[in-house]
């Protein structure tokens, strides 16, 4: 069997997609673990670091005023670890299908979120990264390009599951 | 093949994690230095004579640090500048100095107040191991937050910081849409002790201690409120954000028992 270019444009956006989407959840949830307060040693001056940060992440969720204060400490305990998984299993590109999608999920969420926001003219931090960032008009652009990249990128990873991978084995006659 | 990928995905996260990490300075929107382990240079110490020309006539002199100045050995709060001991709560030998860089229309500096600084209060300030300094902090952001310092600064100087405080906190949802700070201030005070206030605010002199505060702020690179400045056994672990009890309580404990 004939094998498939590599370089087709599918493929190529597919690592773009991977590269930037990843790129960008794993620093998301790093920036949102790490910062702003990055003391690493001793050990419970860490944890606290990590706990500050997760604390301040916290009070941007809840500013959104549209989850229960347990819900909210549950997001903001669970989603920067979440960001930081998936972000690293979209690099690695193992079963690309599920985790491309679970994203798109995630950023179709931050899209219908952010879009909210803005529509209610609150004025809040976007909570996006560590740093404190106005949510602004831009911020909505960003996430719905962000967004679409990741609908792309899902449909076209299920295509590519269906033909036969470039650097496979070809097939005996 | 698939070990292929793994490996060369794998290698490019945990570049991605090195660059993250290792490159703090992506964070900061103010000047690029991430608080570290080491203690920060501290801020250059007014002399007195420095002091008593700047600071304008109607505060009174910093009698608590007139006091502590004879005892021996010098605490840990000695070296710090500009203390204003109106906005100190708490005995200066405490083991741990806490600096609050804070703002009074800032949401997270509200929870931090409502929530964490009360039960601080009970359990480490009233009881000698904290020493606790507010610092104003007010940003160009929020636009009544200054005035609300003045109001604040001016209540601490009549020994009613707390009241003001409280209720500029509680009710910041409603002074920040209407702008009416007096009369926030106004609902906790007497009408003698609000005409004191006023008398201060309108005086002119608040500014520059609002402004002290905010450029030592600066030079501890605060870009965020609030920022709480550690001090301790002669490091300085600065903190930015909001803090729940629980965490604080762990790391004051761990902090006040390393040797």
């Amino acid at each position: 069997m004939m094998q498939s270019s590599p370089l087709n444009l599918r493929r190529a956006i597919l690592w773009i997609g991977r590269l930037v989407l990843g790129g960008i959840f794993a620093y998301a949830g790093i920036s949102k673990i790490f910062f702003p307060n990055t003391h690493l040693w001793p050990l419970f001056i860490l944890k606290f670091s990590i706990s500050t940060n997760l604390s301040t992440f916290a009070q941007q969720v809840e500013s959104y005023k549209m989850l229960s204060p347990p819900v909210v400490d549950l997001v903001a305990h669970t989603l920067p670890f979440a960001e930081l998984i998936l972000g690293l299993l979209l690099l690695i590109g193992w079963q690309l299908r599920i985790w491309a999608s679970l994203i798109t999920l995630i950023m179709l969420g931050f899209l219908g979120v952010v879009t909210r926001a803005y529509l209610l003219h609150m004025n809040i931090n976007c909570g996006c990264f560590a740093t404190p960032e106005p949510l602004t008009g831009m911020t909505v652009v960003r996430d719905g390009a962000l967004a679409a990249l990741a609908v792309v990128m899902t449909v076209l990873a299920f295509i590519e599951a269906r033909q036969p991978h470039p650097w496979s084995a070809p097939e005996k006659v | 093949m698939n070990r292929r990928r793994i490996l060369a995905g794998t290698v490019s996260v945990v570049f991605l994690g090195l660059v993250a990490l290792f490159l703090p300075s992506l964070h900061k929107t103010a000047e690029p230095a991430a608080p570290t382990m080491q203690p920060v240079a501290q801020p250059p110490t007014e002399t007195a004579a420095t002091r008593a020309e700047s600071e304008p006539p109607s505060i009174p002199a910093p009698v608590v640090e007139a006091k502590v100045a004879a005892l021996p050995p010098a605490p840990q709060s000695a070296a710090l500048p500009d203390v204003d001991p109106h906005k100190t709560f708490g005995s200066r030998n405490a083991p741990v100095t806490m600096e609050t860089f804070s703002d009074y229309q800032c949401p997270a500096c509200k929870t931090l107040f409502m929530t964490t600084n009360r039960r601080l209060m009970d359990d480490y300030v009233s009881t000698g191991k904290v020493y606790l300094i507010h610092r104003d902090f007010p940003l160009a952001m929020h636009a009544h937050s200054r005035v609300a310092a003045r109001y604040a600064r001016a209540a601490a100087q009549i020994g009613k910081v707390e009241a003001v405080e409280q209720s500029l906190f509680q009710n910041q949802e409603k002074w920040e849409q209407s702008g009416d700070v007096d009369g926030t201030v106004a609902a906790v005070l007497s009408p003698a002790e609000m005409a004191k206030v006023r008398a201060l605010v309108k005086g002119g002199t608040l500014d520059s201690l609002i402004d002290k505060d905010f450029a030592l702020g600066q030079t501890y690179r605060v870009n965020q409120t609030p920022t709480t400045i550690f001090h301790c056994k002669g490091q300085t672990f600065p903190y930015s954000g909001v803090m729940t009890y629980d965490t604080l309580k762990t790391f004051l404990d761990q902090l006040l028992s390393q040797k």
